[in-house]
């Protein structure tokens, strides 16, 4: 019998989506279908001062245009977390309206709509509406907007900050250790603003039906649940057993599609005033002033080292921008997302982090694939490396230096941090070595030297990184400020022929859940991959669901269709030692039948299947049918981890880094699909490498957003990377049934500060210790010139 | 954005800060303008067509000119809507007489832009603008001489 575990399984979902068969939202035509256009704030801070519809209205194919005064201004989408401030104080969460209503808070929000029968006669009526603004002094730094004298961007309150927060040890402490320290390492730098790309901008459709009472919302969203809960709950206040969401096929999200957007509940709102259908698709323009974007931390941060190189402490002030408005996560991303990392791979015994989290005139920012995660990996892997440098100790070697031991969770405890989490199990060094001997570290050590001396500038960057993916249990993430649970459901039906059906409330959005979960599925049963099918995405298919975000949805999602599993074999032996006159305990599973121990005498998984539907012959008081659904809450988060090795050739006459290696030895716990851990790894890393040399979005002083496009947001292209070498460890997760920790977020986090890094280490010689993100040949240039002069 | 510039006129400094203020004139010349009605004194509503690769439109708006001192400088201050975003402007104007007849028009000031423009525009308008620049100028010493 074949099994499927641990094989590189084509997917199954490429078919569809190489021959331009996918369903994505923008793909769905439904009769009647009008289209929505959106009249968007051409300034970061402004009055509106009034709103002219007219022309508009009486434009050719328009259906209605409505501002904030019809309705939509007193409705807002929700934040789902809830982060205090350190004194206690709660959390200040301004209203964030459908459209807004006197004021814009930052660029491209929305302030009025107009829905017409075309997407192009829609758009050309938006233009007819003229809106008179009174333009107000704007701020989009974090550690400015919390400066005396900022503008506000919420008058309710006396200053900018959503929240101000700490983790971690005694600050006194923390400082007290430092300044007994052997040496202290500095590092101050912006973790700079992400635009999140994915492929298929948003798009929306909003359908009411009249007769039924019913809303139907498609949607490009990472988690339809969790929109339904929160547009029904909390936006709209409409009951949610009326309301659908389809979420079908999502061309990648990172995040971005996760949190409710107020186009959303803006035309299940219009759909009925209108008694029409109505899509709205994004643009590429809009994707950028109006997807959540990701980081955007300003940092200050000291680690203080005894003599022999051991952290001793580790305390980081930030400034990290929430926006204008709360989205949907984004008060988790800069700290339980964030902080509970700092410990990453070692044993610093003084943590401390405080993090000002100031509302800003921008587009709100929220998580960004690896969300916090990258951020904290980023800092803590300079700092170490800008150590190693000062102090004169390798790269290497000061990692060793301060790895956690091995511990398996099973016969050793779990690893407490000092920032709230226990990690699950490590084995840290093993990866750290595996990739120093994939790059021939010593050899390279030569080649450099030798290079340096013919005038070409190699260098080699480290990061060994932890993250914490499968964000649970709900207990625990609730007493962290999380307003929903964080468990999932799966949902096993076994059809009477015994195919089977898999619900999962976990999305993909290009992760491939329908082929590694029909892997797991198909041999925990005994049967065909072909005899099962994933299905995902709609409200009224699937039970209930958190959808997919941090890493999570094998690990949780998966684990809860293994508690499903269970139940069917355990209700299918009772049926099969009925039918084969045994003892239950008289049998056994293996290999898509029950036989009786020790016997040839057996029943196929076909046969109880229909048995369990056709119920002539059948165990006294058992419930015909096999279907069964499970909600699986996990006892912890699970934590990955890695070493990421990054070779670079920096240009010495023009400053541009060449990538010349790239190695990611992961451990993501057990593997299902090697080839799809492999591809996840990639495109994180490619992200990872885009934030460390291209990405930034940049406003002006005025919050004019200079990067609107892509001749000025450079994404990273094919030429800019070396072949991405993947290897991995494998530290089974302790917690879950499957073993599993989580991959899709690894490659970010792990590659950013390994290039970096890199990069200074081919300049340090010439005195450089530090440059900002992106590492734009001007930046390396600039740097190389400034500290030769 | 900042925006500055110099050009050497083939007349009088006189004839120069005659023409330059000259609303008819200024409407002949100057590259994209449609119209320049009078409003009050020195104030003017200006309406224009502006193409830049990807980015154009048609602006709307004001044109001021303030700070005036004959024959030496003035200022001018543009307010300009238009669907792809807005620019507000405020450029000074010094005249230099030279010898032989000739003056030196010096501009310096800043355009600030707001929406598409800003985000797609931005980038391309420097040289836009000293291109403009050098349109306007060889139409105005043909005006001032002509």
């Amino acid at each position: 019998m074949e099994t499927y575990i641990g094989k590189p399984i084509k997917r199954r979902e490429d078919n569809r989506f190489l021959t331009g068969k996918g369903r994505y939202t923008d793909d769905i035509k439904l009769p009647g279908m009008c289209h929505a256009a959106f009249v968007r704030s051409p300034y970061a801070h402004a009055k509106i001062l009034r709103i002219n519809t007219e022309a508009a209205r009486n434009a050719e194919g328009v259906v209605t245009v409505f501002t904030a005064a019809d309705g939509p201004g007193d409705f807002g989408v929700p934040c789902g977390w809830q982060v205090n401030f350190k004194n206690g104080d709660t959390m200040r969460e301004p209203q964030h309206p459908l459209l807004a209503k006197d004021k814009v808070r930052h660029l491209g929000e929305p302030v009025a709509v107009v829905i017409a029968a075309t997407m192009a006669l829609a758009r050309d009526a938006a233009e007819l509406v003229e809106v008179d603004y009174e333009e107000l002094p704007a701020v989009t730094n974090p550690q400015e907007a919390m400066a005396a004298g900022a503008p506000l961007v919420h008058d309710a309150w006396e200053d900018n900050a959503a929240f101000d927060w700490c983790i971690g040890n005694d600050r006194a402490e923390v400082e007290a250790a430092l300044k007994d320290a052997y040496h202290v390492t500095e590092l101050e730098f912006v973790n700079q603003r992400l635009a999140p790309n994915a492929i298929e901008p948003r798009s929306y459709i909003a359908d009411y039906d009249v007769n039924a009472d019913k809303w139907t919302l498609y949607s490009s969203t990472q988690n339809p649940h969790l929109i339904r809960l929160l547009l029904c709950a909390f936006a709209l206040g409409i009951p949610e057993h009326k309301v659908r969401v389809v979420s079908y096929d999502v061309g990648g999200g990172f995040g971005s599609k996760i949190y409710h957007y107020t186009e959303e509940a803006l035309l299940i709102w219009a759909t009925k005033e209108i008694g029409r259908p109505v899509k709205w698709t994004a643009d590429r323009s809009e994707a950028f002033l109006t997807d959540a974007h990701g980081r955007d931390h300003v940092v200050k941060s000291k680690m203080g080292f005894d003599k022999d190189g051991k952290i001793v402490a580790h305390l980081t002030d930030e400034y990290c921008a929430m926006g204008a408005y709360l989205s949907t996560f984004a008060p988790a991303i800069p700290t339980y997302l964030h902080g509970t990392l700092f410990q990453g791979l070692y044993t610093t015994p003084l943590i401390h982090l405080n993090v000002v989290a100031p509302f800003t005139h921008t587009v709100p920012v929220d998580a960004y694939r690896g969300a916090g995660r990258p951020e904290a990996t980023y800092l803590i892997e300079r700092l170490v490396s800008k150590a190693a440098k000062e102090m004169g100790i390798d790269p290497a070697e000061i990692r060793f230096k301060n790895f956690i031991p091995a511990f398996d969770g099973v016969k050793q405890p779990g690893y407490q941090t000092q920032v709230a989490l226990q990690y699950d199990s490590g084995n840290y060094a093993p990866t750290l070595e595996k990739a120093l001997e994939i790059v021939d570290y010593k050899g390279f050590r030569q080649e450099q030297a030798e290079a340096r001396k013919q005038g070409k500038l190699l260098g080699i960057g480290i990061s060994t990184w932890i993250e914490g993916c499968g964000i649970a249990p709900s207990a625990v993430v609730g007493a962290l400020g999380a307003r929903a649970g964080l468990y999932e459901v799966g949902h096993v039906r076994v059809q009477p022929t015994g195919k089977v059906t898999v619900f999962t409330g976990t999305h993909s959005h290009g992760q491939g859940h329908e082929t590694v979960f029909a892997q797991f599925v198909a041999d925990r049963l005994g049967i065909p991959i072909e005899d099962v099918d994933i299905a995902h995405g709609d409200t009224n298919e699937v039970a209930f669901g958190m959808g997919t975000y941090g890493s999570r949805s094998l690990a949780v999602g998966g684990s809860a269709i293994v508690k499903s599993i269970d139940k069917v074999l355990e209700k299918g032996a009772k049926i099969a030692a009925h039918k084969l006159e045994a003892a239950v305990e008289d049998i056994e599973y293996a290999q898509g039948k029950w036989t009786v121990k020790g016997t040839d005498k057996s029943i196929s998984f076909g046969d109880v299947s229909l048995t369990a539907y056709v119920p002539h012959d059948y165990p006294e008081g058992l419930e015909p049918g096999l279907d069964f659904s499970s909600f699986y809450d996990p006892a912890n988060f699970t934590f990955p981890f890695g070493t990421h090795i990054a070779i670079v050739e920096v240009n010495a006459d023009t400053g541009k880094v060449t990538l010349k290696r790239f190695v990611a030895v992961d451990d993501v716990g057990n593997v299902m699909n090697p080839m799809i851990v492999d591809g996840q790894i990639h495109g994180g890393v490619v992200q990872g490498i885009g934030q460390a040399l291209l990405e930034e979005v940049v406003y002006d002083d005025h919050g004019q957003m200079l990067t609107g496009s892509y001749m000025d947001y450079a994404m990273p292209r094919a030429d800019d990377l070396p072949f991405i070498e993947t290897d991995r460890t494998v530290t089974p997760c302790p917690h879950n049934p499957l073993g599993a920790k989580g991959a899709g977020e690894a490659g970010t986090i792990g590659a950013t500060p390994a290039v970096v890094n890199a990069v200074v280490d081919a300049l340090h010689h010439l005195g450089v210790d530090d440059i900002q993100m992106p590492l734009t040949p001007q930046r390396v240039w600039a740097a190389m010139q400034n500290v030769q002069r | 954005m900042k925006i500055s510039g110099k050009h050497i006129i083939e007349a009088p400094v006189e004839a120069v800060w005659q023409k330059i203020l000259d609303p008819a004139v200024l409407e002949r010349v100057t590259p994209g303008i449609d119209q320049l009605e009078k409003l009050a004194a020195d104030r003017y509503k200006a309406i224009a067509d502006i193409r830049m690769g990807p980015v154009k439109g048609r602006f709307t708006g004001s044109l001021a000119i303030e700070d005036k001192v004959a024959p030496e400088s003035c200022t001018i201050v543009l307010d300009q809507k238009s669907k792809i975003g807005n620019v507000k402007a405020s450029i000074t104007l010094k005249l230099v007489p030279l010898a032989d007849h000739q003056t030196a028009v010096g501009y310096t000031g800043e355009a600030r832009m707001s929406g598409m423009l800003a985000r797609m525009g931005q980038r391309l308008l420097g040289g836009v603008v000293s291109t403009l620049a050098k349109q306007f100028f060889s139409a105005f010493e043909k005006e001032v001489n002509g």
